[in-house]
């Protein structure tokens, strides 16, 4: 094992003063006005760190952050030719980079600075214990100031980003995505699956709550995405393989053919020579197209397309030739093949979209079974002019208007029994807008809304509501239980509880539409994989930050827009759409982003080429090429949760700012005294670290008894540091990192289970307390579950004998 | 789930796709089997028949399901078959 004072071999570059000078550290300790000092004893604090190895001045002060605060630093910097600055204050998450800003200022390289949390980690949860929250306070500045000994000067990484984005969806968000981004100046690819773009709100006949015309308000932005110069529209396309990292991705998109050319004027002479036929899609089946033809009027592009798995020409054999001849412009050709185009790209828009739900597993709603029973979205098609019925509203049974209609909400939704848990956030409003227009037409249908609760909850939503209520539409709470049809009519009957009048209800009507919800698209997963990102346990993608970076998602360059990201109206897709664009166009019109120095640097003749770090690396960073025994790391697709450095068996990989021997010298001086009293506590930076930090502002008060080691990712911790630890007497070891699923690094908190449980195995093995060793996933937001689960290790320090104690030291060091 | 179609279109009655009247003539076959083999919509199978020159000619499985693309009158190296559309003016 190396000793925690030994140089490291992270340096990259030489900054002022030079690494291998003496190491002059510079502490200051806060008060944080009483925040600290009403808990801590900070003169105290500030005593004993002087009297700390390498350090050269200590001090204390009310406000650190402050401008005076800052200048204090910056004098000292130069005055007293300090190397190194501990600052004991607040969160790192808080204020690291004003103090880190404040070295760099006076010309320290920013990655020389490290920071004790003694607000929210110790005065803000240890209110009433003063004594031994300063004693905390104290082992938090040790732990400080021997890692900052160890800090080596990085320099930040500058990557190059190509100036062209790549969208993925062509429906409302994508379009708007793509026309915001090729305005600003930079090229798009904008793929869609479909032939057409247009997505969903091209199958909407009205918006909420202002009733404009879908189609009318989405067509001009249809076709200035068709016709403008800086966007090429690759559809019937799919994203089949994405490689590289931020500014530099290589796209490899299928473009299936249509075996229409772009000839074709869309005159649609074709269509009726056609001899085979099929139900269209886009009006969800209630119509027939033909092999040859064009979703909507609308299309963009316009050129028609020939659907090959019904088209009797197969194999390249031409038996049916009638479209051919019917074409003046010679725009057919089968002789088509499927591309395969290969895209440079800086960023990606990933608007891919949402699906709707099926209702047919709801068997008391009878969808599928009773013709009368349709879904929202076929309401759209039946109520749209361009539709299937002109825009007579129309029951399938036997066409005719009907007298009465209801609607039921919430299919699909806000239920853990039937579909998903969520609320799918348009359905309340697209009913009340629905119940309108068949009032605007037929203003004497009785109208009937079965629901749960009306949500409207946006810019004129109520009025809407309001107006549908004037308008006599009869809302009732209370989904109904079942429907019944009537075999001859085939009307239907609804039955269930009235809970609002606690009565049942009975309810005869000539048809009823299902408000179905919003769900992940089938094949999200696809996308999901080729871009690393990470889902909700809804299936959405998930964002980088629920409130402040809801448009990014953990891997760079990438962003979201749309119901991909999660169920939305339009309004609300147009405008994450737009932030999207700007997200990337910020990037983009940087020409090059820097990267935080976290990136494991690589020890060359140390590496055997063995490939484990490749494999557990969540951002296929690490290129290992065993035969030529080579190793390279892609420092721009590391995002640098060092889940590899844990992994490696050689230590050839050093995480740079998050070094092996930086943090032996952390668990070095966490346990330097009353090792036998103390929890161990890795904690990722993302969830757990800032679930403690959380516990800290809300007060929950917790045994003083743990200190903190911060890592990037739960996945940084090796199993040699729990050892550590336990080999220098800690009673018990905490790794707490982001709930699976949920790890900012995608999947690496997987990689951190799997090592505790094999290091419980291990521990049981040796005949120890496997109970010493905990695993906790704490989200950002669990600052009561940090506190419980250190409640809960105290019993375990409590109860942990001398003789076990070193016991352990004994064993591990033996193993 | 992506929308399922399950519905019969509500046009479908409507919808206009030329039926078909196949005519075979049998004795000129001499039962290559092209056409049976060709046919997009399989329309058509052997016979158990013989005809004048002792080969068993096609015959007609479904004439509905013809699509009157006109291939196995365009593949028969006998001309012995041709599929003309049914004047469906009375109904069909």
């Amino acid at each position: 094992m190396t000793s925690a004072q030994e140089p490291e071999e992270t340096a990259t570059q030489p900054s002022r003063p030079t690494p291998d000078d003496e190491v002059r550290i510079g502490v200051y300790v806060c008060h944080c006005g009483l925040n600290i000092a009403g808990t801590v004893n900070c003169e105290e604090v500030a005593h004993f760190a002087a009297a700390l190895p390498n350090v050269v001045i200590s001090k204390d002060n009310r406000y650190t952050c402050s401008d005076q605060g800052q200048e204090l630093i910056k004098n000292d910097i130069q005055e007293h030719k300090l190397n190194r600055v501990v600052v004991a204050s607040c969160s790192p998450r808080l204020h690291e980079a004003t103090f880190r800003n404040a070295c760099e200022e006076a010309g320290l390289n920013r990655y020389l600075f490290e920071m004790a949390n003694i607000r929210e980690h110790c005065s803000w949860v240890h209110l009433h214990e003063k004594e031994k929250a300063t004693e905390k306070a104290k082992d938090l500045v040790r732990m400080a100031v021997a890692k900052a000994t160890l800090l080596q000067p990085q320099i930040e990484n500058e990557v190059p980003i190509a100036r062209k984005a790549l969208i993925i969806g062509g429906g409302v968000a994508g379009i708007q995505a793509a026309l915001d981004l090729a305005d600003t100046g930079y090229h798009v690819y904008l793929v869609e699956k479909d032939p057409s773009i247009g997505g969903r709100m091209a199958q909407i006949d009205k918006t909420f709550p202002t009733m404009d015309c879908s189609i009318c308000i989405l067509a001009p932005k249809m076709s200035d995405a068709g016709r403008h110069p800086n966007i090429e529209l690759l559809t019937n396309s799919e994203v089949q393989d994405v490689q590289g990292y931020i500014g530099n991705f290589k796209v490899k998109v299928l473009k299936k053919p249509r075996y229409v050319t772009e000839e074709c004027t869309a005159c649609g002479d074709c269509v009726p020579a056609c001899p085979v036929t099929a139900p269209n899609e886009f009006d969800v089946g209630l119509v027939t197209r033909r092999a040859i033809y064009t979703p909507l009027a609308q299309a963009v592009p316009s050129t028609y397309i020939i659907d090959k798995s019904i088209c009797l020409n197969k194999d390249n054999i031409i038996t049916c030739d009638k479209c051919i001849k019917a074409c003046e412009r010679g725009a057919i050709d089968f002789e088509m093949k499927p591309k395969t185009v290969e895209l440079d790209v800086g960023t990606i828009i990933v608007a891919t979209g949402a699906d709707v739900y099926d209702p047919a597993s709801l068997a008391q709603y009878g969808y599928t079974r009773y013709p009368n029973v349709i879904t929202s979205l076929e309401f759209e098609r039946l109520i749209n002019a361009g539709g299937p019925s002109g825009g007579r509203l129309i029951r399938p049974s036997d066409l005719q208007v009907p007298d009465t209609v209801a609607f039921v909400q919430c299919v699909g939704s806000r239920s853990e029994r039937s579909g998903h848990l969520y609320c799918s956030n348009v359905c309340c409003m697209n009913t009340i807008k629905d119940s309108l227009l068949i009032k605007e037409h037929w203003p004497d249908t009785q109208i009937y809304v079965f629901y749960v609760d009306i949500r409207a909850y946006g810019k004129g939503f109520e009025e809407l509501y309001k107006r549908a209520r004037n308008a006599g539409v009869v809302f009732i709470r209370g989904l109904p239980a079942e429907i019944i049809e009537e075999k001859k009519t085939n009307d239907l009957w609804l039955l269930g509880e009235n809970t609002l009048e606690k009565q049942l209800y009975k309810v005869n009507v000539d048809m009823v539409i299902l408000s179905v919800g919003i769900e992940p698209k089938q094949d999200s997963e696809v996308i999901q994989r080729l871009f690393n990102l990470s889902k909700t346990s809804d299936g959405f993608f998930m964002e980088a930050h629920p409130k402040l970076r809801p448009v990014d998602t953990p891997t760079g360059g990438v962003f979201l827009a749309g119901c991909a990201e999660a169920p939305k109206d339009i309004k609300d897709s147009v405008t994450q759409a737009s932030a999207a664009a700007a997200r990337a166009g910020i990037l983009m019109a940087k020409g090059k982003v820097t990267v935080e120095a976290v990136t494991p640097k690589l020890i060359e003749q140390n590496c055997q080429s063995c490939g484990l770090c490749a494999r557990v690396c969540p951002y296929n960073a690490i290129l290992v090429d065993k035969e030529l025994k080579t190793t390279e790391v892609i420092e721009a697709a590391c995002a640098g949760c060092g889940t590899c450095g844990a992994e490696c068996p050689f230590d050839a990989l050093v995480m740079r700012h998050f070094t092996d021997n930086q943090i032996y010298a952390q668990i070095d001086a966490a346990t330097e005294r009353d090792a036998d009293k103390k929890i161990v506590a890795f904690c990722c930076n993302w969830c757990s670290y800032a679930g403690a930090d959380f516990a800290g502002v809300s007060r929950t008060q917790y045994p003083t008894s743990v200190r903190i080691i911060r890592t990037m990712c739960s996945g940084r911790v090796a199993p040699k540091f729990v050892e550590h630890a336990f080999a220098r007497g800690a009673a018990a070891v905490l790794v707490a990192g982001c709930h699976l699923g949920d790890c900012h690094y995608i999947n690496a908190n997987h990689q951190t289970k799997r090592r505790v449980e094999k290091l419980w195995k291990k521990l049981e093995r040796l005949g120890l307390n496997k109970d010493r060793l905990q695993l906790a996933w704490i989200s950002a937001a669990e600052g009561e579950k940090f506190a419980s689960t250190i409640k809960e290790m105290q019993n375990i320090v409590e109860t942990v004998t001398r003789e076990e104690l070193e016991n352990t030291k004994k064993l591990l060091r033996e193993n | 789930m992506p929308v399922r179609l399950w519905r019969k279109p509500l046009d479908a009655e409507k919808i206009k796709v030329p039926k078909a009247e196949i005519h075979i003539i049998k004795d000129r076959c001499k039962g290559c089997g092209f056409c049976i083999e060709f046919c997009p919509k399989e329309v058509l199978e052997t016979s158990d028949e013989f005809n004048q020159k002792g080969v068993h000619p096609p015959k007609v499985k479904d004439e509905n399901m013809c699509a009157l693309c006109g291939f196995c009158e365009a593949v028969c190296p006998d001309f012995a078959i041709f599929a003309i559309e049914k004047d469906c003016k009375g109904g069909c």
